[in-house]
């Protein structure tokens, strides 16, 4: 006690000081000064914001595509090719069901030499322009010489964009710059004779099948030591909600790899991209995002993944608010700058999903804390209503009375909810507030209609019993009648 | 001067004024004051089955007067007659139990005329008949099912008329009959809703008049006794016991009408007739079922080329409608008959299992 007397005088312009370190940022967090201890729980925080844009090598001029005699009616080389052992079979076989076989693209078109031709030593002569198998580091201007070409490609109605793209994605850079041919080329992806288009189901560029495409080199760690990147994003997606709804429930407006990081142009989304990425989809929900004080943050705001993770989004809930049984007793270092104690705000990612919470990163003791409380007291005491609405209507159903009406208030309680749990993003308490009481309304509504549902099953169950009981009454009349006719005959 | 003072000394009040008119009287006595075998063990079940489709005379009238047989109002009339009409929700589910132990009991009452083998001489005709009104309840069924215009009524209309589609020769016509277009839509409601209420009725109406006339010609049947055949000689036999029809078993009957009532409600009271969610034909549900006396047909298409699930069943009707012809067999006794006792239980058993597997989807 003596020492607080003695430092009164300096509390206030010290409190001050610190205030108005903070001031300068919305979000208030982290403790004063404690200084890391013993004991204290570090974050494992994902790449800082934001991420640096590099400039991009430009893609190589175009290749002209190969000229050869005979159109896609000289099948001088498949009818050699498809009798030389069962291997060229095959891929004589996977020529004629793809895509390339049905609109005149034969063999000439990528290996050179002369289709007209039935004899190897013409037909394969390099004086008829036979270039024999392309090199990986060659396939791409191959197949950009017909696909980058809009007056080819304008009757199947494609993008011609897919060669510029590629070389502007992370396999067409290492391509360029490092030339390391070991990164993902066309026919890796599309396959190299049985080519299929996207809309096919077969087609590893199905959409359903493009994770496993994907995984099938980045779930490699022997071809990913040398890139030195985690290869467990596939058997994470898989879990994930949406792995879940795009390979269990074979939904396919379920995002796949292609969906965030693309695909001709595949890299990894940057920290200022990913609410454009993950906005293609959940449109509202970015629309909201745009009103919230994390959004005025800018670059070094919470973004998508710092709540919902990357791969690993799951079904968000009420846990997403605070650390159940109180926050862990993180390092000051993680949010707050170790020379001024500004806040960082440089955990882009939480990698352990238990760390995507509000009290992360809003004190305890700050203002927003409360805030945060009362936004999840609000979105929870919308849910329990629903939830006991809910199952005040299904003890009805299983008396066997008609719900229609409970379930419609349901419904509609349901949808102020979803608006309530979409409006968080906004971090509006008063927005969040009046669609949670509009939830509390209608799912009182339908608590009501249940209950009386219920009522009325214990009303018919009662005067079941009455009418019971009168017949009982008759059914003995009888009798009696019955015993006394036979007595008289 | 005797029955004039008798004619006078009839009954008084309406009963008197009438019959003082049309002299119903004697027909009346003729057709209660029959006497029947003391042995016949009815069962009391054609007697119910009559008392069921009364029931459902009764209450599918009352249903009528809040029915709209169209796409549009069908779904919601239901909702309101079992949400909104007073005992709205007691008249549906008498109605929808009625129905279901109305096809129960008159296959009970089936089984105990071949058990008894009361099909035989002289009664073949009564059993044709009785054959007619099975088809006619197994059509209620099948029409009345689609009128609340719900999911399941709508996609087990599909089903049902698909089947009928792969009827050989005539399906194509016999679904367009019973479609009245290409998909199950306004003109199939239309259709059954006034198959159901109009055609049906009628025809079993006439039907019951017909088997009850055959019935009263012909008495009950004696299990005990095969009826003496002209031209032929018998040994002879003790004179038959007899008991009057009116009003020892009409009691009878009532009192079992009366069990049957209260089953009725008690049904009506714990499992209410639902609804499910308004017919929508772009959502095909997961499962679609038939109603339960059509799951062993369904469950045989799954298991046997299309022609014969839907041949095996028809030809099947046919043998049971024409059962008296076929089985020239003149012994009643069921030990006497191990073959068609035999064979009927197998029926039962594979229809039993048939059943049982098409209901687990």
């Amino acid at each position: 006690m003596r020492t607080l007397r003695t430092f009164r005088p300096l509390l206030l312009p010290g409190l001050l000081a610190l205030g108005s370190l903070f001031a300068a940022t919305i979000v208030t967090a982290g403790r004063p000064a404690d200084g890391p201890g013993t004991g204290s729980w570090t974050l494992t925080v994902g790449q800082a914001t934001p991420t640096p844009e590099v400039p991009l090598e430009s893609a190589p001029p175009l290749p002209t595509p190969i000229a050869h005699p005979g159109d896609a009616s000289s099948t001088g080389c498949v009818d050699c090719h498809s009798k030389v052992d069962s291997k060229q079979a095959a891929i004589a076989d996977d020529w004629r069901a793809s895509i390339h076989a049905k609109e005149g693209v034969g063999c000439a078109d990528c290996h050179g030499g002369d289709p007209t031709s039935d004899e190897i030593t013409v037909g394969m002569a390099e004086a008829r322009g036979f270039q024999g198998v392309p090199g990986r580091d060659e396939t791409v201007g191959l197949c950009g010489s017909c696909h980058a070409n809009a007056d080819r490609m304008r009757p199947y109605q494609v993008a011609t964009d897919q060669y510029s793209k590629y070389f502007s994605s992370v396999h067409g850079q290492r391509l360029l710059i490092a030339n390391d041919d070991r990164v993902a080329i066309c026919s890796d992806c599309h396959g190299a004779h049985g080519v299929k288009p996207a809309s096919d189901p077969t087609a590893d560029v199905y959409p359903l099948n493009v994770p496993a495409l994907c995984a099938s080199c980045h779930a490699d760690a022997t071809k990913m030591q040398a890139y030195g990147i985690p290869t467990d994003q596939y058997d994470v997606y898989k879990l994930s909600v949406h792995g879940t709804q795009l390979l269990e429930e074979q939904d396919l407006r379920a995002p796949t790899c292609a969906s965030c990081h693309g695909s001709h142009a595949a890299k990894p989304p940057r920290s200022d991209e990913v609410v454009q990425v993950c906005g293609q989809c959940h449109t509202a929900t970015q629309a909201l995002y745009e009103e919230s004080a994390h959004a005025r943050l800018e670059g070094v705001g919470p973004k998508c993944w710092t709540c919902h993770g990357t791969h690993d989004v799951s079904e968000p809930d009420e846990s997403l608010f605070l650390h159940e049984g109180g926050v862990p007793d993180y390092l000051c270092a993680t949010c707050h700058s170790p020379t001024d104690q500004s806040l960082r705000l440089e955990m882009d990612r939480f990698e352990d999903p238990a760390d995507r919470r509000c009290d992360t990163c809003h004190h305890e003791r700050s203002l927003i804390y409360s805030q945060v409380e009362a936004i999840a007291g609000a979105i929870g005491g919308a849910r329990d209503a629903y939830d006991t609405a809910l199952h005040r209507i299904d003890d009805a159903a299983a008396l066997g009375m008609i719900v229609t009406d409970a379930d419609v208030a349901a419904q509609e309680a349901r949808t102020e909810l979803i608006k309530a749990r979409a409006a968080v993003h906004t971090t509006k308490l008063t927005t969040i507030s009046e669609l949670t009481d509009a939830a509390l309304a209608k799912s009182a509504a339908a608590l009501d209609l249940a209950s009386s549902k219920l009522a009325e099953s214990d009303f018919r169950r009662q005067a079941m019993v009455i009418v019971i009981a009168l017949i009982a009454l008759n059914v003995l009349v009888l009798i009696w009648l019955r015993r006394r006719l036979h007595a008289t005959n | 001067m005797t029955a004039e003072i008798q004619r006078n000394e009839a009954p008084g009040g309406a009963l008197g004024w009438v019959d003082s008119r049309l002299h119903l009287g004697p027909f009346i006595a003729a057709l209660l004051h029959v006497r029947i075998p003391a042995d016949a063990k009815t069962f009391y079940l054609g007697g119910i089955t009559l008392f069921l489709f009364g029931i459902q005379v009764v209450t599918g009238t009352l249903l009528a007067l809040y029915y709209s047989p169209t796409p549009e109002a069908a779904y919601e009339s239901v909702l309101s007659i079992t949400s909104d009409v007073q005992f709205g929700w007691l008249i549906r589910s008498m109605h929808h139990w009625a129905a279901n132990l109305m096809l129960v009991s008159l296959v009970l009452h089936l089984l105990r005329i071949f058990a008894q083998a009361a099909y035989k001489y002289p009664r073949e005709i009564t059993w044709i008949v009785g054959g007619g009104l099975l088809l006619i309840t197994i059509g209620f069924g099948f029409t009345g099912y689609l009128l609340p215009w719900d999911q399941r009524a709508y996609w087990a209309t599909v089903v049902g008329t698909e089947i009928a589609g792969d009827v050989p020769l005539i399906g194509s016509s016999l679904l367009l009959l019973l479609r009245g277009g290409a998909e199950v839509g306004e003109a199939t409601l239309a259709r059954f809703f006034g198959i159901h209420v109009l055609v049906l009725p009628l025809l079993l109406g006439g039907l019951v008049a017909l088997h009850l006339l055959f019935v009263h010609q012909q008495g009950l049947a004696n299990p005990k006794r095969a009826e003496p055949r002209p031209g032929r000689v018998t040994a002879p036999q003790p004179p038959e016991k007899l008991k009057p029809f009116f009003p020892d078993y009409i009691l009878d009957e009532v009192i079992a009408w009366y069990a049957v009532l209260a089953g009725l409600v008690i049904l009506a009271s714990l499992f209410p007739a639902g609804l499910e969610p308004k017919a929508d034909p772009l959502v095909t549900p997961e499962h679609i079922k038939p109603e339960w006396y059509f799951l062993a047909v369904y469950q045989l298409l799954k298991l046997v080329p299309e022609t014969v699930g839907v041949v095996a069943p028809v030809a099947l009707i046919g043998i049971i409608v024409l059962l008296p012809l076929l089985d020239r067999n003149q012994e009643i006794r069921p030990r006497r008959r191990p073959i068609a006792i035999f064979l009927a239980l197998v029926l039962l058993v594979a229809m039993a299992v048939l059943t049982y597997f098409g209901g687990q989807v």
